[in-house]
């Protein structure tokens, strides 16, 4: 028995004649495994679809609506929530805040982490070697936060900069720069060297072999980290929290105010959670490809 | 011949050394500098002034009596004010029973949802490793929680806890408003969003190994086991190692889903260390102890990180 399983585990890729001969005779395991996951994909999913269903509700209905809340099956779906939340000035200045912040230190963050990637992935450093260099951009990824929120909050109050973009900027821009580090210096490093040592051999400084070959190979994985980091730096809440207060407020410092300030109407918190997510959360998808190897810090090559 | 050693090195990567030194290692060193003061952040009036008021043409009021009329302008500055105290925060800390709790709660948060985050992940990458019907979509949906933002996954979730009315009141478990069935619900919405990082990097490595080298397995001996012990376990044990690293520096930070879901309650039930400090610094106004606290973290995530920086070398080299 343990052997079939084993076999199982690893199926061959399909198209393979000996893995179809073996699907055949194991169709009812893949039916089985099939609705398990599908199963499990459903409980992932959950959360969001109640939320969506709440958001679709009147006031009433998400207290009365019984069972799983199938909007057009369970009550008649109205937009009323989303429109008066998205109508708020609030909710539009967050909405800004949040992607200039986001934007604004993703770009600083390809500025600094783009050189630093490519100098990690190509030049050797002898005093300090390349690897420990690397791990110390991104021993910053495991910091605690709490531990740079006070000096962050003292430095950021005593030069009046508290509640701007740029104090958010500053510290989102630093702790989203391990990700471009890791993810392009990976891509950097599997690409041909040959292809900037004729650049080299022409003529061209390493600047031009920087700018002019080694940057436009690598765009689709400096894009991906690009999103990656974007999604980061939106979902940042403790520093928003400390550092913001009304002005530069970013989304989920704002849906975090009117929670609090209103108490428990589903309607409002469903409308505005699913507003703060929607950005980082489309990104995710179109960002697979580099998700594995972005998020294990380049450990694992997905 | 090109020299890749040239000092032309430098210029590529010193802009973000220096940057990381004035963002990280300067608070951080500042934050060690707090913690052994007591930090004490007042308004003092500076000085109080007599000035004429004016009217919008910029001349001066008149009282009838003829005098220029004036008002009051009192200056005020934000004072800080650092007084050393040596190790008494430190000290203090290591007597502080809220502290005592949080430690307690974010220990069983660790342990708990790292533990069952990794098992349910590994467990579903052997699901989906294997034919699937839809498995591409699957895998998508699987990935929405990842990014989700941790904040308004707390609410989202404390819409779906709730009690009286919610999706889950069915189960008859007093989610939120039970001291430890509240900590269960945030080890819960901990276990939705991560579970899914674990599973997705699991299954990257169960793809990552060569399809020839599980039939040679197979051939040579053919029971499973061997398989296991030849080939997959060996695979797979540095990816294990990375997730388990990078999901226990992640899940000390617990902050987010605290302040949204549970607010730290009931109590202090479900009041992580990271939430205390925050409290302590910047609801209590305490920052020479929220920076001794934060300080004890970084130690501690220090330590974690330096068990595994051997294997941390050998994965950049």
């Amino acid at each position: 028995m343990l052997k079939g399983l084993g076999k199982s585990l690893f199926g061959q890729p399909a198209g393979v004649p000996q893995a179809r001969a073996r699907r055949k005779r194991l169709w009812f395991a893949d039916a089985g495994f099939s609705i398990i996951a599908i199963f499990i994909a459903l409980i992932f999913f959950f959360p969001i679809y109640w939320a969506v269903s709440n958001s679709l509700r009147t006031p009433a209905e998400t207290f009365t609506v019984a069972g799983l809340g199938v909007p057009f099956l369970d009550f008649t779906p109205t937009l009323e929530n989303w429109i008066s939340q998205i109508s708020t000035p609030e909710a539009s200045n967050a909405f800004g805040n949040s992607l200039i912040i986001s934007i604004c230190s993703v770009l600083i963050a390809l500025a600094l982490g783009l050189p630093a990637a490519y100098a990690l992935a190509r030049f050797r450093f002898k005093r300090i070697k390349n690897k420990d260099l690397t791990i110390w951009f991104l021993s910053q990824r495991v910091l605690p936060p709490v531990a740079t929120a006070v000096p962050f909050f003292i430095v950021f109050s005593s030069l009046d900069m508290l509640d701007t973009h740029a104090a958010l900027i500053l510290v989102n821009a630093t702790f989203i720069l391990p990700f471009v580090v890791v993810i392009v210096r990976q891509t950097f490093q599997d690409l041909p060297i040959e292809l900037e040592e004729a650049a080299l051999v022409d003529g061209g400084s390493h600047f031009a072999a920087f700018f002019r070959v080694a940057i436009p190979l690598a765009l689709p994985a400096i894009a991906a980290s690009a999103l990656i980091m974007f999604a980061f730096a939106w979902n940042e809440y403790l520093f928003a929290v400390i550092l913001t207060i009304k002005e530069s407020a970013t989304m989920p410092v704002h849906i975090a105010g009117g929670v609090d300030s209103r108490g428990v109407q589903f309607w409002f918190v469903a409308v505005r959670s699913l507003i703060a997510m929607v950005p980082p959360v489309l990104i995710a998808l179109f960002a697979q490809r580099y998700i594995v190897r972005g998020l294990t810090l380049g450990a694992v090559k997905g | 011949m090109i020299r890749w050693t040239k000092p032309v090195k430098f210029v590529f990567l010193l802009p973000a050394v220096f940057w990381v030194l004035a963002f990280t290692v300067f608070p951080l060193g500042y934050s060690l500098y707090l913690s052994f003061h007591d930090v004490d952040r007042k308004v003092v009036v500076t000085g109080r002034e007599k000035v004429p008021v004016l009217n919008e043409a910029g001349e001066p009021v008149l009282k009838k009596s003829g005098e220029p009329r004036t008002k009051t302008v009192v200056h005020r500055e934000l004072q800080t004010n650092f007084t050393w105290n040596g190790f008494a925060s430190f000290i203090r800390a290591f007597g502080d029973e809220e502290v005592g709790s949080a430690v307690k709660v974010t220990a069983i948060f660790v342990f708990t949802a790292v533990t069952a985050e990794i098992v349910l992940g590994f467990l579903l990458a052997f699901l989906f490793h294997r034919y699937i019907f839809g498995r591409a979509v699957l895998r998508t949906i699987m990935i929405l929680p990842i990014f989700a933002t941790p904040l308004a996954v707390g609410y989202l979730f404390f819409t779906v806890f709730y009690e009286i009315g919610g999706p889950l009141e069915f189960v008859g478990i007093p989610w939120l408003s039970h001291p430890d069935w509240a900590l269960v619900s945030v080890i819960l919405v901990d276990i939705w969003q991560w579970t899914p990082f674990c599973f997705l990097v699991f299954l990257a490595a169960l793809q990552s190994i060569p399809e020839d080298l599980v039939e040679c397995a197979r051939l040579d001996s053919g029971s499973a086991w061997d398989l296991w012990r030849i080939v997959v376990i060996p695979m797979l044990q540095p990816v294990i190692i990375i997730v388990l690293l990078l999901r226990l520096a992640e899940a000390v930070k617990l902050f987010d889903i605290i302040a949204s879901l549970t607010k730290g309650g009931p109590g202090i039930a479900t009041q992580s260390y990271s939430y205390l400090a925050f409290t302590q610094g910047f609801k209590l106004n305490d920052f020479g102890y929220a920076s001794a606290m934060a300080y004890l973290l970084l130690i501690v995530v220090m330590i974690v990180v330096t068990l595994f920086f051997r294997r941390l070398r050998q994965t950049y080299a």
